[in-house]
């Protein structure tokens, strides 16, 4: 009781440090005269944002499918290639470092070479997010497969337990709250693939919205756009977690 | 009376890199018999641990053989059941699934070994803890767990690897006599390796003595007293003559 008191309070404070900030930055505009086009104020954005309201959801919804596309697929690739490469320190070995280094790429730079092979359609967008979604949830999960600690792992061989039972057994819900975790690293790269690749090779999209109004020196539409992805990246994050307490409390212990 | 288990001669080496081919026991030669209770003390690195090992078939030894029930094994087919200092059990599993994951994993039927699982919780004094998580006991409570893990199987042969020294001395004298109860209960021939020499007096039939680098069997002390033993036990002169002729044995 006392401790959702104390989150509820502490949430009341973010507000005010955040009201707080609009109201410093609406002054400053106003009092330095700062033109719009360089730096919109919080009402400004308001109203552009409630005017453009159904154009902006429009492109949101349309952003967030391709991203979350884009991070499913990063989900059950790096969950499928985690098996092997967990199991076999051999392929590990081979395997790992092409990913690594694939990994060093600016997956930034890849987009107009996707935009070549694929048209200015979806599968940019949803490439890009994969590419930039798949090792950091990757890495985490199949280092938690691989660090089985000595004992348990002789405990398991002292009652004839196979690699392959291990790996089911222990290897795959230990990594679980590592994987669903990692998810939230996942979640925000793969919105900022999307949104890359829709500023490079689309015609819709949040990505796409702040570059045509930037260019238009609509930089309030921009601001709403920003504004927007925090907001759904943020808000998806909580769901995550709640679905995280649900799937592995037992790795918060959380008693349920 | 043939024993249950007969080590001839066996010797174990490690190649790792790191030890070099170090040779960690040595000439071992070691009889268990059905029912009983043998303590194997030896000090750190003596390579107790490496014999407990070579029991359970973690290791396959370099040389010498195993005999099991007139068998000579070739790699280990008997069921062991291990208990370790850490109870390892995994935290998303809950207490009676913990317990039933050597079944799961032997591939045999779980819901007929259940009552099995209810009754040897039942016998560690965990009743109504069926469905807890690990974390959500004390250490004990969780050895206990362990412990039931280790037997639900129907090991022929219950293997305990210092499993009280992370214990507090009170739990400790507790989990003894617990651990006594279950054994007689069961009827399982048990291998206790301590550095406790007063843990292996108070429970073991026979007590080995580990010693030298590599180590060997230095010598075996038959502990007279009867079974089940009282805790006072630990507070008369008999007790303490075989710790010290134990201690003594181990050497300095």
């Amino acid at each position: 009781m006392i401790r959702l008191r104390l989150s509820r309070s502490r949430t009341l404070n973010s507000l005010v440090v955040l009201i707080t900030i609009c109201i410093v930055w609406e002054l400053v505009v106003d009092l330095l005269n700062i033109p719009q086009y360089i730096l919109p104020t919080p009402t400004s954005i308001i109203s552009t944002t409630i005017k453009y309201s159904n154009y902006l959801l429009r492109n949101l919804l349309d952003t967030s499918i391709h991203a979350l596309v884009g991070l499913a697929l990063a989900a059950m690739f790096s969950l499928t290639i985690s098996l092997p490469l967990a199991y076999s320190e051999a392929v590990r070995d081979t395997v790992y470092p092409l990913i690594t280094g694939f990994n060093a790429i600016p997956r930034a730079a890849l987009v107009p070479l996707l935009a070549l092979w694929f048209g200015l359609g979806s599968m940019p967008k949803i490439l890009t997010a994969f590419l930039i979604a798949f090792f950091p949830v990757l890495v985490p999960t199949l280092t938690a497969m691989v660090t089985i600690e000595k004992e348990l792992w002789e405990l398991l061989m002292s009652f004839g337990a196979t690699k392959t039972q291990i790996l089911i057994k222990v290897g795959i819900p230990r990594a679980m709250p590592y994987f669903l975790s990692s998810l939230h690293m996942g979640l925000t790269s793969s919105f900022v693939g999307t949104v890359i690749a829709e500023m490079v090779a689309s015609d819709s999209g949040l990505g796409y919205v702040i570059l045509s109004s930037t260019s238009r020196l609509d930089t309030a539409l921009a601001f709403s756009c920003l504004i927007l992805l925090a907001l759904i990246t943020f808000t998806l994050s909580k769901v995550l977690s709640v679905v995280e307490r649900r799937v592995v409390g037992w790795a918060y212990r959380v008693s349920t | 009376m043939e024993p249950l288990v007969r080590l001839r001669n066996i010797a174990v080496r490690y190649d790792g890199h790191r030890n070099g081919g170090l040779v960690a026991i040595t000439d071992v030669d070691l009889d268990i018999y059905q029912g009983e209770v043998v303590g194997i003390v030896g000090k750190s690195g003596s390579g107790k641990t490496t014999l407990l090992k070579v029991l359970a078939g973690l290791i396959r030894p370099a040389k010498g053989e195993i005999i099991f029930n007139n068998h000579k094994l070739n790699g280990n087919s008997f069921r062991v059941g291990v208990l370790f200092q850490s109870p390892l059990l995994l935290p998303w599993r809950t207490v009676i699934k913990n317990i039933l994951l050597p079944i799961e994993v032997l591939g045999e039927d779980v819901s007929k070994y259940l009552s099995r699982a209810l009754e040897l919780i039942e016998k560690v004094g965990l009743k109504g803890f069926e469905s807890s998580y690990p974390w959500e006991l004390s250490g004990g409570m969780q050895q206990r767990v362990a412990l039931c893990r280790a037997l639900i199987h129907k090991p022929s042969l219950l293997l305990l690897d210092e499993p009280f020294s992370a214990l507090d001395a009170i739990t400790r004298e507790e989990m003894w006599m617990l651990l006594q109860d279950v054994i007689s209960h069961e009827g399982c021939t048990t291998v206790l390796v301590t550095h406790d020499v007063r843990e292996a007096v108070l429970l073991s039939d026979r007590v080995v003595v580990i010693g030298g680098r590599p180590g060997r069997v230095r010598a075996e002390v038959r502990v007279g007293f009867k079974r089940p033993r009282d805790l006072k036990l630990q507070y008369t002169k008999e007790f303490n003559d075989y710790v010290v002729r134990v201690r003594g044995l181990l050497g300095d």
